[in-house]
């Protein structure tokens, strides 16, 4: 143990004797650590954004369109016996059916009328629930109520975007066009992450939608279903609970499926980063064993004299291994500590939550170590031969 | 060529010995620098080894040192000869034994001049205190207590060279090789360094100064003379008991 204080001691002195050439030849771990700690750090960090995303909007709401059966020229419905069949599910908290109403010009003053015309803003009959199956808050007022449902009131919530556009003030009195129709504005629908259309619509009861709109029945297209537990077993089963064998289908997803996916880290790319930053760290290994063969021809005369005062071959070999192990250990730790600072540079300019394993950057500070000391065998070993009487320069 | 012993001492006073040693470099064209040599050091002499350039003594000085192996004979350290043993054991032997002065002074430049007498206490199982006390009396016996914190660069050559001595004593070696000692030093440094070499001697202790400047050599009480890898005179100064001239 003293032996190995003794030996770490020779070998600092001998890298702080010599600063810029040390932290030169320390460059190259420096360099390849960091840059791979760095993209790896970056390229999760990217996606650890998508999955703090995930973890908000929750992964268990199923999206049920209905499929066209054998029916024609008439738009597909879910009926309310299905719809109410999908409620009595087992794992199913929250069911919300809506229905897109179409051929419907919704004017916030006159004079804008060619404008939504061409750019028809959604209009969506849907029930008093849908908030909190979307799990989605009022930015102000409220949401249609059983009330409105009941008496077919013409009252409409509208969307967060759709309220900015028109400067809907909160809690003021206003009007919305359908059509020619008025309608009061009762309150407005924070932004659906997961259904960003939504942000722009007009919602009314299905009981308004049947009264003013000619619908012939107030069956939705559409079902947003809650299901917390056994989400996607229940998702599967769906479209059988809506048919029941029958002619009218239904595709049911998870649409935070595709988003999951997404959030997937790259291997290939992460792989890819890899083999680069290991390519780094390999020439970084190249440059120490180059300086240092240089170096151990400069220092002949300290190994001369070491060796005449009783250090043998094996001493100075370790010595010099030394010098490199304390390289690649400084190098390794300063490299993942820049790479860990661009990551969190980086995370934090993006908005990105920074996503970085403790265990990885050992990883790779260990990789130096090792790169550093394989680096130093050659000029460990070429110090190690030196012949003393010749570095002495006797007589 | 045998040198016969001044007179009749135990075997253990031999600190140091040749015995039969011939040294030859090269293969294709053979030069024999040392041939044949025999020599031992006893515990308390002073002596010097003197010729001209290419008399084979730099070459003596190495294997006197265990710096390098002959192509003949034997080398005995305290009665070991080194030439079989294996490169470890034979450096740790020549730590222990020996004690080097060079006429380049060879300090580590990096070093203060106590790290450099503690460089020769390295790996020898003592604790930092126990090699910090050893190097600093080291330095105090050559007078340079006072610089123990200076570089060799804020140093002259006089005080590089006794920084030099401090490290060769500071192990207590059997025997101090000296290579041309005040080669490189002016005549009150030289005088200055020889004066110190001449109150280092204790009868533990041996002192051997390889030179070809006969002032020096007329200052010890040994005078070795060496001519084409012999040894041509050895010959007793003041007083000394170096004996048994033969050419």
């Amino acid at each position: 143990m003293r032996r190995f204080r003794e030996l770490v001691g020779v070998a600092t002195a001998g890298l702080t004797a010599r600063k810029v050439r040390t932290l030169l030849i320390m460059l190259g771990p420096i360099l390849g650590v960091s840059a791979i700690v760095a993209a790896i750090g970056i390229n999760e960090s990217s996606k650890g954004h998508l999955k703090a995303k995930l973890q908000e909007l929750g992964t268990d709401l199923i999206v049920v369109n209905a499929s066209a059966g054998f029916g024609f020229g008439q738009d597909p419905v879910i009926e309310a016996a299905a719809v109410s069949r999908v409620g009595r599910l087992p794992d199913v908290v929250a069911v919300t059916g809506t229905r897109q109403l179409s051929d419907i010009v919704t004017v916030p003053f006159t004079g804008a009328e060619d404008y939504y015309r061409a750019f028809p803003v959604p209009v969506i009959a849907t029930g008093p629930e849908l908030p909190d199956t979307l799990e989605v808050p009022m930015v102000s007022g409220r949401f249609l109520n059983a009330f409105d449902e009941e008496s077919g009131a013409r009252v409409a919530v509208i969307g967060r975007d759709l309220a900015d556009e028109y400067g809907y003030l909160a809690g003021e009195s206003r009007t919305i066009e359908l059509n020619g129709l008025e309608y009061g504005v009762v309150g407005v629908l924070d932004w659906v992450l997961l259904e960003p259309s939504m942000d722009s619509a007009v919602f009314l009861t299905f009981a308004a939608a049947v009264a003013d709109w000619e619908l012939d029945d107030p069956d939705p297209s559409r079902l947003y279903v809650r299901a917390p537990t056994n989400t996607a077993m229940v998702a599967k089963e769906i479209p059988t609970v809506v048919s029941l064998g029958g002619p009218d289908g239904a595709n049911a997803s998870v649409p935070t499926d595709l988003l999951d996916a997404q959030s997937q880290v790259d291997e290939s790319l992460n792989n890819l980063t890899k083999m680069m930053g290991g390519l780094a760290l390999i020439v970084g290994g190249v440059g120490i064993a180059n300086v240092m063969s240089i170096s151990v021809i400069q220092r002949s005369s300290e190994i001369g004299i070491r060796r005449a005062l009783g250090h043998s071959r094996g001493t100075i070999a370790v010595q010099f291994l030394f010098e490199a192990l304390v390289v690649g250990v400084f190098g390794g730790i300063l490299g993942a500590l820049v790479g860990a600072g661009v990551v969190w540079g980086v995370a934090a300019q993006r908005g990105y939550t920074m996503v970085l394993s403790v265990a990885g950057l050992a990883g790779w500070a260990l990789v130096s170590v090792g790169v550093a000391v394989v680096a130093g065998l050659y000029p460990s070993s070429k110090a190690a031969r030196l012949e003393p009487l010749e570095t002495l320069r006797l007589g | 060529m045998k040198v016969s012993p001044p007179r009749e001492k135990g075997a253990d006073d031999v600190v140091l010995a040749l015995d039969g040693v011939s040294r030859v470099y090269g293969t294709e064209v053979e030069v024999r620098a040392l041939d044949d040599v025999s020599l031992d050091i006893r515990a308390g002499e002073f002596l010097s080894i003197v010729g001209p350039s290419g008399s084979g003594k730099s070459t003596m000085l190495g294997l006197l040192g265990v710096l390098d192996l002959p192509t003949e004979g034997a080398i005995r350290v305290r009665g070991t000869d080194v030439t079989r043993l294996a490169d470890a054991e034979r450096s740790r032997l020549r730590g222990e034994a020996i004690g080097f002065v060079f006429q380049q002074f060879h300090l580590i430049p990096h070093l203060t001049a106590l790290g450099n007498v503690e460089t020769a206490l390295l790996y020898r199982g003592l604790t930092p205190r126990e090699r910090r006390t050893r190097a600093m009396s080291a330095l105090e016996q050559v007078g340079l207590g006072e610089r123990h914190d200076h570089r060799p660069v804020q140093m002259s050559g006089g005080e590089q060279q006794r920084v030099a001595i401090a490290r060769a004593i500071s192990t207590d070696p059997g025997v101090v090789l000296a290579d041309e000692p005040t080669g490189a030093l002016d005549s009150s440094n030289a005088e200055n360094v020889m004066q110190i070499f001449a109150d280092l001697q204790s009868p533990e202790r041996a002192i051997c100064i390889v030179t070809h400047d006969m002032h020096v050599a007329d200052a010890t009480r040994r005078r070795i003379s060496m001519l084409d890898g012999r040894i041509v005179a050895d010959e007793a100064l003041n007083g000394g008991s170096g004996m048994g001239v033969d050419s």
